[in-house]
């Protein structure tokens, strides 16, 4: 199956000016987004994120290294016919309606005026502004802007969408209807890229995520790949006890047993080699008179993930000796 | 083509939403109305009267004029102001439609859609000259009709001088979108442009300028820039010739030739190119 969108060894370079310095933008991303899948791709400010969308639309050269959309280089503005693009800050021409906008862009796309005609009424009850179908852009407050710049992403009816920061100034509950819509959308087949520097968004809405820091890719996974917490040392699952009874004989026991444990804000932090190992610690514990009320593996917030990320990557930064840089991107 | 045809509209769109329009045509439409107050004079009404009862002629001091060649010399002087003011007006009107495009927001949402680069440049250099010649038509259709109105003499070429005017504003229009794709400043293609304008109208007398320079190299500096810039003053001096054809002094019949059409399109055509060519490599 064709990749919806593809990038291969994907290098950028500016030039500060002419003969000025280089900055290297990218350094040799490699990453896929199949058809139905939502991608989230993450990273400090500077990582490449940016870039690498522009890329992506032909709005930025590559240095070297291949971008395509289904299929088809990136280069070839006929690669966007069934692309759909919200860019960050977009600003839509403040005398437009929203029907003038979304027909404009429409034609732009290449959509006929009557499919326009029909789709734009819909497509705008869609996003929450069919009341405001006729009122100039100008008016708009910022999340209704967005909304719009969903709707025009969408109005050709593409099969790839690449949207950044697509909830930014959006209230919570319009960013609920916006993931709702995400996911609407994927599952009709639709391959979503979603740019954000909201974490909590990313990890709501997507099925994968990419972490670029410094234009290289620093983790790549299923969130709960990225987010699964283990103990680094042992490679033990970390597991939140809330019990009554447990005292630090129990704890001690534990320890005794292999395991990892501590209290921790008025719950215990367990650490388990396996499911059955942890079965071993719970037999324990309620020989020992403990009443368990709630036993859930402990995850990693994407948040956590991502800090920790850009920290390693500083840290490594400080000292360039270090050979711990590669094998602490891997999670 | 669907693509382009909404970028065109898009021009007219933004013209119109920004003012430029209206004040393009405001202003356009002042000096028509000047024109109508003045050939409503009494003077003018009255040497007109004259003439109908008289003849052809128009008694203008001890002098007889004959009114077919007074009214072709009116309308060849109005032509080549019309020249210089329809540039100036066409070239205010339509150089932000480059920087503007270039802005971080909106380059965006024309460039992600499936649109060349080129194509999208040259769609936006289309619009911008359509809504020239939509003024410069107006312009000179009103003052033609005005003068047939008034004077019942019907002189086309005075409405087909709107052609060398065109021509010389796509020229300067190609330099302006040139220099807004180098600089993103309507301001910088504005004062370039005119300067342009200036120094080219200023060039048309090479040879005495480079006659008075006391270089031999500035001398071939003053030639060469002549004859890469547009012809500025050459085609204000076609506008005149055209319009009064062959009732024209035989000096101004002999400048109409065709090097400056010729050198000026090259120019044009030249800029057109490399602002397409920096469009196209740019990254946004």
């Amino acid at each position: 199956m064709t990749a919806a969108i593809e990038v291969r060894g994907l290098q950028k370079t500016y030039r500060e000016g002419l003969g000025g310095r280089e900055v290297r933008a990218l350094a040799g991303i490699d990453f896929a987004v199949q058809p139905g899948e939502l991608f989230g791709l993450l990273g400090p400010n500077g990582a490449g994120k940016t870039t690498t969308v522009k890329i992506l639309l032909g709005l930025t050269h590559a240095t070297s290294g291949e971008a395509s959309l289904l299929g088809l280089p990136a280069s070839d503005p006929e690669s966007r016919r069934r692309v759909g693009y919200l860019p960050e800050g977009h600003r839509f021409p403040g005398y437009l309606t929203a029907r003038q906008t979304l027909s404009v862009f429409g034609r732009m796309s290449g959509i006929d005026h009557a499919t326009l005609k029909a789709r734009i009424p819909g497509l705008l009850e869609r996003v929450q502004l069919a009341d405001w179908i006729d009122v100039k852009v100008k008016k708009f407050s910022k999340g209704m802007t967005q909304r719009l710049g969903l709707a025009s992403a969408l109005v050709h009816d593409p099969e790839v969408l690449l949207l950044d920061e697509p909830t930014d100034g959006v209230d919570p509950v319009g960013r609920r209807e916006i993931r709702d819509l995400l996911r609407a959308e994927a599952a009709k087949g639709r391959a979503v890229l979603l740019n954000s520097h909201l974490l909590s968004e990313i990890e709501l809405t997507c099925d994968r995520v990419a972490v670029l820091r410094k234009g290289q890719m620093a983790a790549m996974g299923t969130v709960e790949e990225l987010t699964k917490r283990e103990e680094k040392k042992d490679s033990l699952n970390v597991y939140k006890l809330v019990a009554s009874g447990i005292d630090d004989a129990v704890l001690a026991a534990f320890r005794e047993a292999g395991a990892g444990a501590e209290r921790v804000n008025g719950h215990f932090r367990v650490a388990a080699r396996d499911p059955r190992h942890l079965n071993v610690l719970i037999d324990v514990a309620r020989q020992r008179g403990a009443l368990l009320t709630e036993l859930t593996p402990e995850k990693s917030t994407l948040e956590d993930v991502f800090v920790d990320l850009v920290r390693a990557g500083d840290s490594a930064d400080a000292a360039p000796s270090s050979p711990s840089r590669k094998s602490e991107s891997a999670l | 083509m669907r693509a382009l045809a909404a970028n065109i509209e898009e021009v007219f769109r933004e013209a119109a939403a920004r003012w430029t329009l209206l004040a393009y045509f405001a202003l356009s439409s002042l000096f028509i109305l000047l024109f109508a107050v003045a050939v409503n004079l009494d003077v003018v009404n009255g040497a007109l009267a004259g003439a109908k009862i008289f003849g052809a002629n128009v008694q203008m001091g001890r002098q007889s004029v004959d009114l077919d060649k007074l009214v072709l010399g009116f309308e060849s002087g109005f032509a080549g102001f019309l020249y210089v003011v329809g540039t100036f007006l066409a070239i205010f009107a339509t150089a932000h439609l480059v920087p503007r495009l270039q802005e971080k927001g909106t380059i965006d949402l024309y460039l992600s859609r499936p649109v060349g680069r080129v194509p999208l440049l040259l769609s936006r250099y289309l619009g911008g000259l359509l809504l020239s010649a939509s003024n410069v038509v107006y312009l000179l259709g009103a003052m033609w009709l005005l003068v047939i109105w008034k004077t019942h003499l019907v002189h086309p070429r005075f409405f087909f001088a709107a052609g060398i005017i065109l021509f010389g504003i796509a020229a300067l229009m190609a330099f302006a979108f040139l220099v807004g794709t180098l600089t993103s400043s309507t301001a910088v293609s504005i004062m370039a442009t005119f300067a342009l304008f200036f120094v080219s109208a200023i060039l048309s007398n090479h040879d005495r300028i480079a006659a008075a320079v006391s270089t031999e190299w500035a001398a071939q500096l003053v030639h060469g820039l002549y004859w890469v810039f547009p012809k500025t003053a050459q085609l204000g001096g076609a506008v005149v010739a055209l319009v009064m054809g062959d009732e024209g002094p035989r000096r101004m019949r002999d400048a109409l030739t065709l090097q400056p059409f010729l050198t000026t399109g090259l120019f044009g055509a030249v800029c057109l190119t490399l602002a397409c060519l920096r469009f196209r490599r740019k990254d946004f």
